[in-house]
């Protein structure tokens, strides 16, 4: 257990949970500390909101010219 | 000239089938190739001319694609090459940089300036613009921003994204890790303006 500062440890291990990467004891020790750190939590569910918010806001969709373009490029069919 | 066998002529006709199916497999891609290509240059036109580069490459060496495996993937790699090539990898992130925040950092930012006792987080997040947002991400160094784009972006795992950038699955992570922090920061100056 880390006892000394669970929420620095969470920190720590914030991008590795999100990321599914934590192996199950890990997972659970901080699915343990989030469940009773509302300061964690908050953080937590900030950096999924965040990661969503990122993934919409790059988002462009390609010009339907260049789109042609590609087809273009394919092999001509004798 | 030489007439065409008809095992000849059933190879041929073969080949041009399979090489059609992969042509039309690619293309049903270029939205998804786009997107992550979009963001690993500074500008549409970039995007652009590396999306015809990397069709025109790819449809010339279809053979070397091993059908079953990731599509998506291999016309990455090629990309990823292609855009190093360009020499677009001039920018290194010197080890001297100073150490980004740790992942908190944003939220107490963003959070100190909501005027507002224990907003819910996505209320944090309505503190942050789209142009914010991806004028952050064009402002994080190549090596980290790539390997952000391929797996928040391109929804790649570690293990495909370790190989449309030929490197290890462990620098995969390193760079998203501290990647990810600087993109934060970035996002933190934005918002709240640099302290």
């Amino acid at each position: 257990m880390r006892v000394e500062d669970p929420c620095a440890w969470c920190e720590e291990i914030l991008q590795p949970y999100l990321d599914r990467e934590l192996t199950d004891a890990e997972r659970a020790e901080a699915e343990g500390h989030l469940d009773g750190c509302e300061y964690c939590r908050k953080r937590y569910r900030f950096e999924e909101a965040l990661r969503r918010f990122v993934r919409q806001a790059a988002d462009e969709v390609m010009a339907p010219e260049l789109k042609q373009r590609l087809a273009d490029l394919r092999t001509p069919l004798l | 000239m030489s007439e065409v066998t008809p095992e000849e002529g059933r190879r041929l006709a073969e080949d041009a089938r399979d090489r059609v199916r992969f042509e039309e497999d690619a293309l049903a891609l270029s939205d998804q190739v786009y997107r992550v290509a979009r963001r690993l240059v500074s500008s549409r036109e970039e995007a652009e001319d590396l999306m015809q580069e990397t069709y025109a490459r790819a449809f010339r060496s279809w053979r070397s694609f091993q059908p079953g495996t990731n599509l998506r993937a291999w016309l990455l790699r090629i990309l990823t090459n292609l855009n190093i090539d360009r020499g677009r990898r001039a920018q290194r992130t010197p080890d001297s940089q100073p150490l980004e925040e740790g992942d908190y950092f944003l939220y107490n930012k963003l959070e100190e300036s909501t005027r507002e006792s224990n907003p819910d987080e996505e209320r944090v997040v309505e503190r942050l613009s789209q142009d914010d947002a991806v004028s952050a991400l064009s402002a994080v160094p190549h090596d980290f921003r790539d390997a952000i784009v391929l797996v928040d972006i391109g929804d790649f795992s570690y293990q495909d994204a370790a190989q449309i950038l030929d490197i290890p699955v462990g620098t995969v992570m390193s760079r998203l890790h501290r990647g990810r922090r600087i993109l934060k920061r970035e996002l933190a100056d934005r918002a709240v303006g640099a302290e």
